[in-house]
């Protein structure tokens, strides 16, 4: 057992801090969202340039094979600096897949165009009425046409391809689709961590070709939102260690009663409180991200990762709100963003009570 | 003891009803509006609280003397309970009708009680608090606005922070130092201060739920005729408690418009009424309702009983940050993925994130948790106070921020 990171790790780790602590300032986040994408495009490029963009894609498809663990470091740094790039959409949900189950097509005409940051890459998974992304409501006619809608999907305003399952007369099967298309319709939508993300409906929309063969999709879109999980957990844990280390330094400053906040047990408590949460965040999410670079089974893992990061994470983002009294109900500050990701990401691609179900079912079958 | 409503209060509930019914329209399905902080919402407040004023509802607790209708506390909670089923609301004046009044009856001179009562009460003056600083605000008694003599008028500078409503009010109660040689709880006096004085400069501030609600207040040469200071020159850090208890049993009292029905419709909207958690998370909240309902009344009991209801004020004020905070969670995890938007996207116009995205504010504003925790524990339990390095010092000489 070995808990350190190896020397590439630490330097992509490195690396990632460095850019975008040089870009996501807090000026520049005001400014993004203030604009209509809510992308930071000069970062996405910085990342391109920087080789982050392809560095858990397959040497073969151009990229630097470097797992998902790297790309889970990459998104950590995203999520200290609440960094607005659409990396968890474009790469966990839609260039992995393609690059696991696309065609030498595919992956020729899309992987190459991810690395050099021109294309963004999403993942159709949420619907409004159904809890199961694997049991789409979206449904594909003999043809491959498209009809339904799915929600609150991540970069859906701007992405290039979207991948979406959809229920066809052979089973689950995943499409790509061109968003430009005929017959489907991107309503852009606010998000309360004040991103953007769109409602896509689909009246007999044509897509282009499935990702995995016609009737695999339930199986692909596990592969998919497992990726996407641990990325959301990736994320979390950088907000979480960022807003304790605000919390901490902000009450080691400030003086009331005569001395500082921090030696009130109240104070001192909770922030302890919030390192551990994000300690247990910490191991679940490298077990869960480690067992699927070694191909093992990970599907509890998963599912408690995401549970610590759903559960805990907020947990943390409210201890580090509160701890900042006033101060975080104000806009100028940039504690509160830290708040509104932490519940952001606790509750996409399924929050804290759906992540238990999935362990609890899945130990009652072990157990029996 | 007694759970059950008396013949008499539910009489009074009867009678509340009937006139609401004829007065006012139902309230329809609430939605964000019902937290807007505008001019338009300015004017509605006051519209209706003139209409409460003509027909002898509006501070129904306060004195006859003074206006009210010289009942009890715990009939303003029986008309509050009916009131809250109709779209109308009384909002801003929360810290005028909620605080500032409460605090000019109990220490104001009957010059005072004339000037203002009368006009807070049929709403034609908005109030507003100037307490917190940017270096006080747990510890208020550490404030550092100075407040000195000139003639008839004290000249007061400095800076206020958090004052909720200050862009429309006309009126604030003001806490500043008026002796730097005391130690910190000595040396403060209160005061009401016009808020049209030359010298005042108000900045909003925008908070974390989209809402302009509070502000930065620079106070610079503001002159305050001598005849405004409430209670005694220095003395005013116990016309302050009275004005916090206040607070905290207004906030604890729930002014939110979120009523139990509402989140259950909220569930059964999103289709939700079947899952088991929901149902538990359902229950949870209606047995909360209850507890703060009862615990509310007693706190009436208590003023109708001649005595301030300290330490109870703080249990009330507590258990209702929690609520609204498990309120709020609940409200957006019913919600499912579209739980995650905001505003026109989000489901009821974005009524469940707003209250998500308000709910931590309960537990600051008015004194934080921790705050009315130590109340508990010291007060009511009797505990040692954490040690206070600067409680007897004279203010000069203490560190700050
Ligand atoms: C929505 C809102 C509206 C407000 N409106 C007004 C208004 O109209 N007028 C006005 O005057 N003020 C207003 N306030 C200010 C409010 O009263 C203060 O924010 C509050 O008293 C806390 O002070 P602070 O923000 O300086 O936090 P701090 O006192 O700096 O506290 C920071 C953190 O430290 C904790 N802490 C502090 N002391 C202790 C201790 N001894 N033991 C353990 N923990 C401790 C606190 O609980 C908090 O978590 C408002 C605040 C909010 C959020």
């Amino acid at each position: 057992m070995d808990f350190d990171f190896s020397d590439e790790q630490v330097a992509v780790r490195d690396l990632a801090a460095q850019i975008f602590t040089g870009h996501a300032t807090v000026d520049r986040i005001k400014q993004i969202e203030a604009g209509n994408e809510r992308i930071d495009r000069d970062l996405w490029a910085a990342l391109a340039t920087a080789n982050l963009l392809g560095i858990a894609l397959p040497e073969e498809d151009g990229g630097s094979g470097l797992g998902l663990m790297s790309l889970c470091l990459v998104l950590q740094e995203q999520g200290r600096r609440l960094a607005p790039v659409p990396l968890l959409p474009t790469i966990a949900l839609g260039a992995l897949p393609i690059a696991e189950f696309g065609t030498v097509e595919q992956r020729s005409t899309w992987l190459p165009r991810v690395i050099s940051g021109e294309a963004i890459l999403t993942a159709a998974l949420d619907e409004a009425d159904s809890i199961d992304p694997a049991a789409p409501r979206v449904i594909a006619s003999a043809g491959g046409r498209l009809s339904g809608s799915k929600v609150v999907v991540p970069a859906g305003h701007i992405a290039d391809r979207v991948l979406v399952p959809a229920s066809t007369p052979d089973g689950v099967t995943v499409f790509v689709v061109d968003p430009s298309a005929d017959g489907v319709t991107i309503d852009v939508v606010d998000t309360t961590d004040h991103q953007r993300a769109a409602h896509i409906t689909f009246v007999n929309a044509p897509t282009e070709a499935t990702l995995g063969r016609a009737g695999d999709g339930a199986a692909v879109v596990r592969w998919i939102l497992d990726r996407g999980l641990v990325g959301l957990a990736a994320i979390q844990l950088g907000v979480a260690d960022e807003a304790i280390r605000l919390a901490a330094e902000y009450t080691s400053g400030r003086l009331q009663f005569g001395k500082p906040l921090s030696t009130f047990q109240g104070v001192s408590l909770r922030a302890a409180d919030a390192y551990i949460d994000a300690s247990a965040m910490n191991v679940t999410l490298w077990q869960a991200a480690w067992r699927i670079d070694e191909g093992l089974d990970a599907s509890r893992e998963v599912a408690i990762a995401k549970w610590w990061a759903a559960d805990g994470g907020e947990r943390v983002v409210h201890a580090t709100q509160h701890l900042h009294g006033g101060m975080g109900a104000d806009v100028d500050y940039p504690v509160h963003r830290y708040f509104l990701w932490g519940k952001q990401i606790a509750d996409s691609l399924g929050g804290a009570s759906k992540q238990l179900a999935r362990i609890g079912a899945d130990i009652a079958d072990a157990y029996r | 003891m007694d759970f059950d409503e008396s013949p008499e209060d539910a009489a009074f509930r009867g009678e509340a009803l009937a006139w609401l019914a004829e007065n006012a329209s139902r309230r329809g399905p609430v939605t964000a509006n019902a937290v807007a902080d505008d001019p338009a919402h300015v004017a509605r407040c006051k519209k209706w609280q003139a209409t409460l004023a003509d027909a002898g509802w509006a501070a129904i607790a306060w004195p006859a003397a003074y206006g009210g209708r010289g009942a009890t506390s715990r009939h303003q909670s029986l008309f509050n309970e009916e009131q809250s089923k109709f779209d109308v609301s009384t909002g801003v004046f929360a810290v005028g009708l909620g605080m500032a009044g409460p605090t000019l009856i109990a220490h104001g001179t009957e010059e005072q009680k004339d000037r203002f009562l009368p006009p807070l009460l049929r709403g034609d003056e908005v109030w507003c608090q100037l307490f917190s600083e940017p270096g006080a605000g747990s510890d208020l008694a550490g404030l550092s606005t100075r407040a000195e003599l000139d003639g008839n008028d004290f000249v007061v500078n400095g800076q206020k922070v958090w004052t909720s409503g200050a862009q429309h009010s006309d009126w604030a109660i003001l806490l500043a130092r008026t002796d730097f040689d005391q130690a910190k709880h000595k040396g403060l006096t209160y005061f009401v201060l016009d808020m049209r004085s030359p010298g005042i400069e108000v900045r909003p501030l925008r908070q974390i739920n989209g809402v302009a609600h509070f502000n930065e207040v620079f106070l610079t040469d503001v002159r305050v005729p001598a005849a405004n200071v409430l209670g005694e020159v220095n003395g005013g850090w116990g016309v302050a408690l009275t004005t916090l208890a206040n607070e905290r049993n207004f906030i604890g009292g729930g002014t939110s418009s979120i009523g139990f029905a509402n989140i259950v419709d909220r569930a059964r909207a999103s289709g939700r009424t079947n899952d088991p958690l929901v149902r538990q998370e359902l229950a949870e909240a209606f047995t909360r309702f209850e507890v703060l309902r009862f615990i509310g009344y007693r706190i009436q009991t208590a003023f109708a009983q001649g005595r301030v209801p300290g330490a109870e004020a703080s249990i009330l004020k507590l258990l209702y940050s929690r609520h609204v905070e498990r309120n709020g969670n609940l409200g957006v995890d019913v919600e499912g993925a579209a739980g995650m938007l905001s505003g026109a996207d989000a489901p009821d116009d974005g009524l469940w994130q707003q209250q998500f995205l308000t709910q931590w504010a309960m537990r600051i504003g008015g004194g934080t948790d921790e705050v009315q925790r130590n109340v508990v524990g010291e007060r009511v339990l009797g505990l040692p106070a954490e040690p206070r390095p600067d409680k007897y010092a004279p203010f000069r000489e203490l560190v700050r921020n």
